[in-house]
């Protein structure tokens, strides 16, 4: 008997690392919720991404006189300073998402890292690393990156990294307690006992195990940013141009003018409002669909 | 920052306790001061042209009535404003020294010098000593007799060497020493050097005469106002002075001013009938309250002004031609449409258009995009990239920054904008930004220049020091004869049209609005707002 033993360990370790990510994908879609909120987020992206190319008029240019709704040639009459309301929407996305995607994926990325580093040691880096994360933990996210753009002049690099690193430590938070769960199976078991090295194990058993409260987390993360890029914008903080459209500086500059022209604060609050919804809709679908799959698995 | 408390550092700065503006000092103005704009208007003031109405007792809707209480809402304010007759710095601070103090002349709505606690003011014939006689029967708050004693203890706390206050530094040529009781209502003012500009000096809102053992904490002047009670930040009331000098006025029993420092919320508190009366309506907000026929829209002209500022002394605009093609690529009109909604006057590339030495034989420079090219051609800076350093310090700076950008495209230039804190740019480097902007009140042309535009100006952001504009400014200020004074000015303001550092592309209008409960405020030329504060001379309808 002891000659078959083998056989399931090695095929659990296949199948687990043969990956689990497309197949919560599939079925993460098959859950309603995930459908809406990727046609919502794949809809602001959208005017996001192709608005430059159609705007009717330039980013800068000046259209009419400032704060007229129904300005001669626009759609949305004029914003402040008397530019056109909808170009400056169309041309205000890419910032945003940009900002918001590249914060994502470095604050989820060192988050990664750190759990499967610390979640995987057991010994003094895993305290070191955690306690660490507690002390950053204690500042909101907000504070933290009001404090960074108040020492350092604020630029988008800037803002990307002071948001990434409001992400890391929770992200390094939940992704170690995924990892910690994962560590104790069998399959792990086995692996070290195969005499494999901690970085091999980490990376081919534990991550490709992870991946669903990864994406949760991914989706999650993305919708605070959203909001916190947005809201930096708004405080003027993002460190862009001064003439350079975007949805959450749009807001600021326009807010005194809400009674006459709303339309230039409407537009940029309704993408900002729809792609964290949708990036959120998008996360709790695909938590789901993962809840599903650890009932599988432990069933 | 405010431009009062410009005027505060610089008073400092003349005194000799700092040689140069630290970072401290304007910090602490900007804790103190949230506003923008508002400043004085002196000699022959720095107005724009046009006066409105003669006094406003004699407005429109019939004669004044007594009795009421007045709530004004003013524009910013914090807990470290003041009543002090000699400190005003943010705008609730001078609403509220318009009210409890007056100096000893003012400048009416005309732009007349007129008597006020003196009765008149004359000087010798070289300028050097000049003779006060204070208003018979004028009285304090507390009903005490203004005395020379009070003026020349007033004038001894202006200029206090230890504490100098607002006006200090405008009242350099005064001799501490040389001020002189000459008999009951005479007093002797000596100068250190003759000055055409001592009257323009003294007729300064924050000049105010006060009793010789004044008290900041319980304020008493002679102003139409008395003092009931003070909650820095938030409001101040004051209560009519019985005895007032002017026949008649004030005709309100009591006056309150309340803090605003959110736009939305003032305005709201005006539409919504908790003030009668609130000053900078936002541009946003003008069709709102036109819209709305319980409220007024009170517009002034004014001298005030946004300049660009080129620093003459280094790269790339130590090249004359290089400002002069900056110059060209503005198109004044546009920035006045976009930037202040059309609430301006255009400008020509000289400040104090309401001076009457102002030089106005000087064609109105438009924009010439070709010529423009052309210079820079010829300069070699073809493609020229510059960063224009811009801040929010006040209304529409960093709007008109924005504009500017745009146009210079047209030009081939290429203008990135670093748009920065109000800290940063009244930090270390303000004063050495390259290319930046600033603010400024309404002032006559040599009170602008000493403050601006000479080498030893405590803000003279361009560096400023042409030999033959210095040696004018120098013999105008020493003219005793008006028509030889102006000539002299007109030929100083030609040499910086010709190769100056500013860019000045308009004059702003001051906005208020009141409800139609009330009467007697006119438009002000004076660069203050709601009639320069006058109250005195509203009432209830």
């Amino acid at each position: 008997m002891s000659v078959a033993e083998p056989g399931p360990i090695g095929n659990a370790i296949e199948r687990v690392s043969g990956g689990q990510a497309p197949g919560l994908l599939r079925r993460s879609l098959a859950v309603g919720r995930t459908r809406a909120g990727l046609m919502i987020t794949v809809l602001v992206v959208a005017v996001a991404v192709v608005g430059p190319f159609v705007a009717p008029a330039s980013e800068t240019g000046f259209v009419g006189a400032p704060y007229t709704p129904d300005a001669a040639g626009t759609v949305f009459g004029t914003d402040y300073l008397g530019r056109d309301v909808w170009s400056r929407f169309l041309y205000g996305g890419v910032s945003v998402l940009a900002l918001s995607g590249l914060c994502t994926v470095i604050g989820v990325g060192v988050g990664l890292l750190v759990a499967l580093l610390a979640g995987y040691s057991r010994t003094w880096v895993d305290e070191l690393l955690m306690r660490t994360t507690d002390v950053l933990l204690a500042f909101p996210a907000i504070v933290l990156a009001l404090l960074f753009l108040a020492v350092f002049e604020p630029q988008p690099a800037t803002v990307v990294a002071t948001v990434a690193a409001g992400h890391a430590p929770r992200v390094a938070r939940v992704m170690r307690a995924a990892v910690l769960d994962v560590a104790g199976r069998d399959y792990v078991r086995a692996a070290e006992s195969m005499g494999l090295r901690r970085w091999p194990i980490r990376l081919g058993d534990l991550l490709p195990n992870v991946t669903g409260p990864l994406m949760v987390e991914t989706g999650l993360r993305l919708t605070y940013s959203v909001a916190l890029v947005a809201g930096l914008g708004f405080l003027g903080l993002s460190g862009l141009e001064a003439d350079q459209a975007d949805w959450g500086l749009m807001i600021n500059e326009n807010r005194l003018g809400f009674t006459v022209q709303p339309w230039a604060v409407l537009l940029p609050v309704i993408a900002i409002g729809l792609l964290t919804v949708g990036t959120n809709l998008v996360a709790d679908g695909i938590a789901r669909a993962a809840a599903g799959t650890d009932r599988e698995v432990g069933g | 920052m405010h431009e009062s408390e410009r005027r505060l550092i610089a008073a400092t700065l003349a005194a000799g306790e700092r040689r140069s503006l630290t970072r401290r000092d304007v910090l602490r103005g900007l804790a103190l001061g949230t506003g923008a704009v508002v400043a004085p208007s002196w000699l022959t003031a720095c107005s724009a042209s046009e006066p409105v109405g003669g006094t406003a007792t004699e407005g429109s809707a019939g004669q004044p009535k007594r009795g009421g209480s007045l709530r004004m809402g003013a524009a910013g304010g914090g807990p470290s404003d003041s009543v002090d007759a000699h400190k005003p710095v943010t705008k609730p601070d001078i609403a509220r020294v318009h009210q409890l103090y007056e100096p000893l002349l003012i400048r009416d709505n005309a732009f007349k010098l007129v008597p006020v606690v003196a009765e008149s003011v004359e000087p010798n014939g070289d300028l050097t000593v000049w003779t006060a006689r204070i208003r018979e029967g004028i009285t304090f708050h507390d009903g005490r007799p203004v005395r020379p004693e009070d003026v020349i203890a007033s004038f001894l706390r202006i200029t206090d060497p230890k504490d100098p206050k607002v006006g200090a530094q405008l009242l350099s040529f005064l001799d501490r020493n040389g001020m002189r009781k000459v008999d009951d209502r005479t007093v002797e003012f000596a100068l250190e050097r003759p000055s055409a500009l001592f009257l323009d000096a003294i007729s300064e809102y924050f000049q105010g005469i006060v009793p010789e053992d004044y008290n900041p904490e319980k304020p008493v002047g002679t102003g139409p106002f008395a003092f009931d009670s003070f909650d820095p930040g938030r409001q101040s009331v004051f209560s009519r002075n019985e005895e007032y000098w002017r026949e008649g006025e004030p005709y309100v029993d009591e006056l309150v001013i309340i803090d605003f420092t959110d736009d939305a919320a003032r305005v709201n508190a005006l539409i919504s009938g908790q003030v009668e009366a609130i000053e900078s309506l936002p541009y946003g907000q003008i069709s709102v309250v036109e819209g709305d026929q319980n409220l007024t829209v009170l517009e002034s002209k004014s001298g005030n002004w946004n300049p660009f500022t080129m620093r003459v002394d280094v790269e790339p605009f130590s090249d004359v031609r290089v400002r002069q093609a900056l110059r060209l690529m503005v198109d004044r009109q546009e920035l006045i449409e976009q930037v202040l909604v059309g609430h301006g006057s255009i400008g020509n590339d000289l400040y104090c258009p309401g001076d009457p030495c102002y030089n106005d034989s000087l064609p109105q420079r438009e924009q010439d995009l070709e010529q423009a090219k052309s210079l820079l051609k010829a300069a070699g800076q073809e493609g020229l990239q510059v960063e224009l350093v811009t801040s929010p310090v006040a209304q529409g700076i960093v709007e008109a920054a924005q504009v500017l950008a745009e146009q210079a495209r047209g030009a081939g230039v290429d203008v990135k904008l670093r748009k920065v804190d109000t800290g940063v740019f009244y930090g270390d480097d303000y004063l050495s930004w390259p290319f930046a902007q600033d603010f400024w009140g309404t002032r006559s042309f040599l009170a602008q220049v000493a403050q601006g535009s000479l080498p030893t100006s405590p803000f003279n952001e361009t560096h400023w020091a042409d030999k033959d504009f210095v040696s004018l400014v120098e013999s105008a200020e020493r003219e005793g004869d008006e028509d030889k004074r102006c000539d002299l000015i007109q030929q100083a303001q030609e040499i910086e049209y010709d190769s100056g550092g500013h860019i000045i592309w308009g004059f702003v209008n001051l906005v208020d609005a009141y409800t139609k409960k009330i009467s007697g405020l006119e438009p002000n030329v004076a660069g203050h707002a709601l009639d320069r504060y006058g109250f005195r001379h509203a009432w209830f309808v």
